[in-house]
């Protein structure tokens, strides 16, 4: 049996549906491609935040403003508040060293345009009175923003399906051939074969896999984060909280952060955000093991320790639940967002790695008005799947 | 069925009624693990120990499909909730991934 429509979104999860979304609002017939159940990637094994402190001055911190107000009206179109919250955020800092560099990337941000600062001991107390006392400073931003992912795929699923969005799942994409007037078949698992002259790549941590299969280079690595889910538990302060760990060594790779040599070879940072469900969300490692979606002992031992370092009376608190999800990493960091030089008509979406949530309207849109050809956008130049053609 | 046994909680850690679970298998969402996703049913304090075969056989009586098709395929650590304080247990802190 053959589907025809005029573009195949392969990929069901936040990208992918957020593509076919705002396709389908564009007038295009849709069909949604994805081998796996709802949420089965890493849109369901993540954490749920719009976060702008973690992002570099530049097109992620860019169209992190754009996605805060696209999901403004989503929300609105839905009418559903999506589990959307707006605790605001800090990043915890543990000595002078972290200051320094966190006082100069903050600078950044706030030339910027991001409402960021850094605050003291007082501070922090009055916002998070739980909070360890080795914390020297911290920055805030009252932007950091969340929104539940299994309510903003489900919102995009049911509005999209009204306007005549088709979604496949537990039926994987096995194969992808061009016909002689250029249209792309793709076969999947029980058969069927679906036909369009445009497909979108949206596969998230499998999309390499994907491109291999018209010869596209995608080079997305999987990168393991796990948390852990506590009980229902009043606020333990105002905000979220990670901290400076991560960022430090994002922003400096010559400095060396202070972490066991477990803790370093699993990437560990914190992170810690409450959920729409009153639970609190904690992670999170960084592993490179392949496709293993698997939690660890390890894994979740050392996620404990690390936050009673930080909070140290949460150890009354249970855990009900460790997940685990494969984030799709490049290897600048950056997303995929285009069409590949060569290869007419196939895009792709994907690689947004800890992104995927903040940046899922915005890449939706985008690759909409891509697909549309609508007028070229150059800052997304930058983001071309072709900057790694030729590797 | 009267429509108001429909209203019944299913899930009741997460207050989930039969009648969303219904509307979400009729949307497409047949596994166990999709309904938990979509309606938060088995999220809770529990885990779904409580509701897991009742989600199950709801699922199959109205699909048609076979229980273990329907079911989570695996179970993981922890299945009962612990308290953060575990690390300071030895044996927990010997533990090594089986």
């Amino acid at each position: 049996m053959t589907h025809a429509a005029d573009v195949l979104v392969i990929g069901g999860g936040i990208i992918g549906l957020s593509c076919g979304f705002y396709l389908t609002k564009r007038g295009k017939r849709v069909c949604v491609l994805d081998s796996g159940g709802f949420a089965d990637g890493a849109s369901g094994a993540c954490d749920d935040m719009i976060l702008f402190q973690s992002k570099k001055p530049g097109i992620n911190l860019e169209l992190t403003f754009e996605s805060l107000e696209l999901y403004k009206s989503l929300r609105a179109e839905v009418d559903d508040n999506l589990g959307f919250a707006n605790l605001g955020g800090m990043v915890l800092i543990e000595n002078q060293q972290e200051l320094e560099i966190m006082e100069e990337f903050v600078s950044q941000q706030r030339s910027y345009g991001l409402d960021v600062e850094v605050i003291d001991k007082r501070e922090i107390h009055k916002k998070q009175p739980f909070l360890s006392d080795h914390i020297i400073a911290s920055t805030y931003s009252k932007m950091d923003s969340q929104i539940d992912p299994f309510a903003v795929m489900r919102a995009f699923e049911r509005k999209g399906s009204s306007y005549g969005m088709k979604v496949f799942r537990r039926n994987g994409v096995v194969g992808i051939e061009r016909i002689g007037n250029g249209d792309y078949l793709v076969s999947t698992q029980d058969g069927t074969v679906f036909q369009a002259p445009i497909v979108v790549n949206a596969a998230g941590t499998w999309a390499g896999q994907i491109g291999e299969m018209v010869g596209a280079n995608v080079p997305i690595t999987p990168k393991r984060g796990q948390i852990i889910i506590t009980e229902r538990v009043p606020p333990i302060g105002e905000t979220n909280l990670w901290s400076a760990k991560y960022l430090v060594t994002k922003l400096r790779n010559d400095v060396v952060v202070d972490l066991n040599e477990d803790e370093r070879s699993m990437g560990l940072s914190f992170a810690f955000t409450r959920s729409g469900g009153d639970t609190y969300l904690v992670g999170s490692t960084r592993e490179y093991v392949g496709f293993d979606k698997g939690t660890t002992i390890g894994g979740i031992r050392a996620i404990i320790n690390q936050t009673l370092k930080y909070l140290p009376r949460l150890r009354d608190v249970n855990f009900i639940r460790a997940i685990a999800g494969l984030r799709p990493s490049t290897p600048d960091g950056r997303m995929l967002l285009g069409e590949h030089a060569g290869i007419d008509g196939f895009f792709t979406a994907a690689g947004h790695e800890g992104d995927g949530i903040a940046l899922a309207p915005i890449t939706g849109t985008l690759l909409a008005a891509m697909v549309c050809r609508d007028p070229g956008d150059h800052r997304l130049d930058e983001l071309s799947p072709n900057r790694f053609a030729n590797l | 069925m009267a429509d108001d046994d429909k209203d019944m909680f299913i899930c009741r850690c997460e207050e989930v009624t039969l009648r969303e679970i219904e509307q979400a298998i009729d949307e497409g969402f047949v596994t166990v693990t999709d309904i938990k996703r979509v309606t938060r049913a088995g999220m809770g304090l529990c885990q779904g120990r409580t509701c897991t075969k009742t989600i199950a056989r709801i699922i199959a009586q109205r699909t048609g499909k076979p229980l273990e098709e329907v079911l989570p395929k695996s179970y993981r650590y922890p299945v009962r909730p612990e308290k953060l304080q575990v690390v300071e247990n030895e044996e927990f802190n010997d533990a090594k991934d089986s």
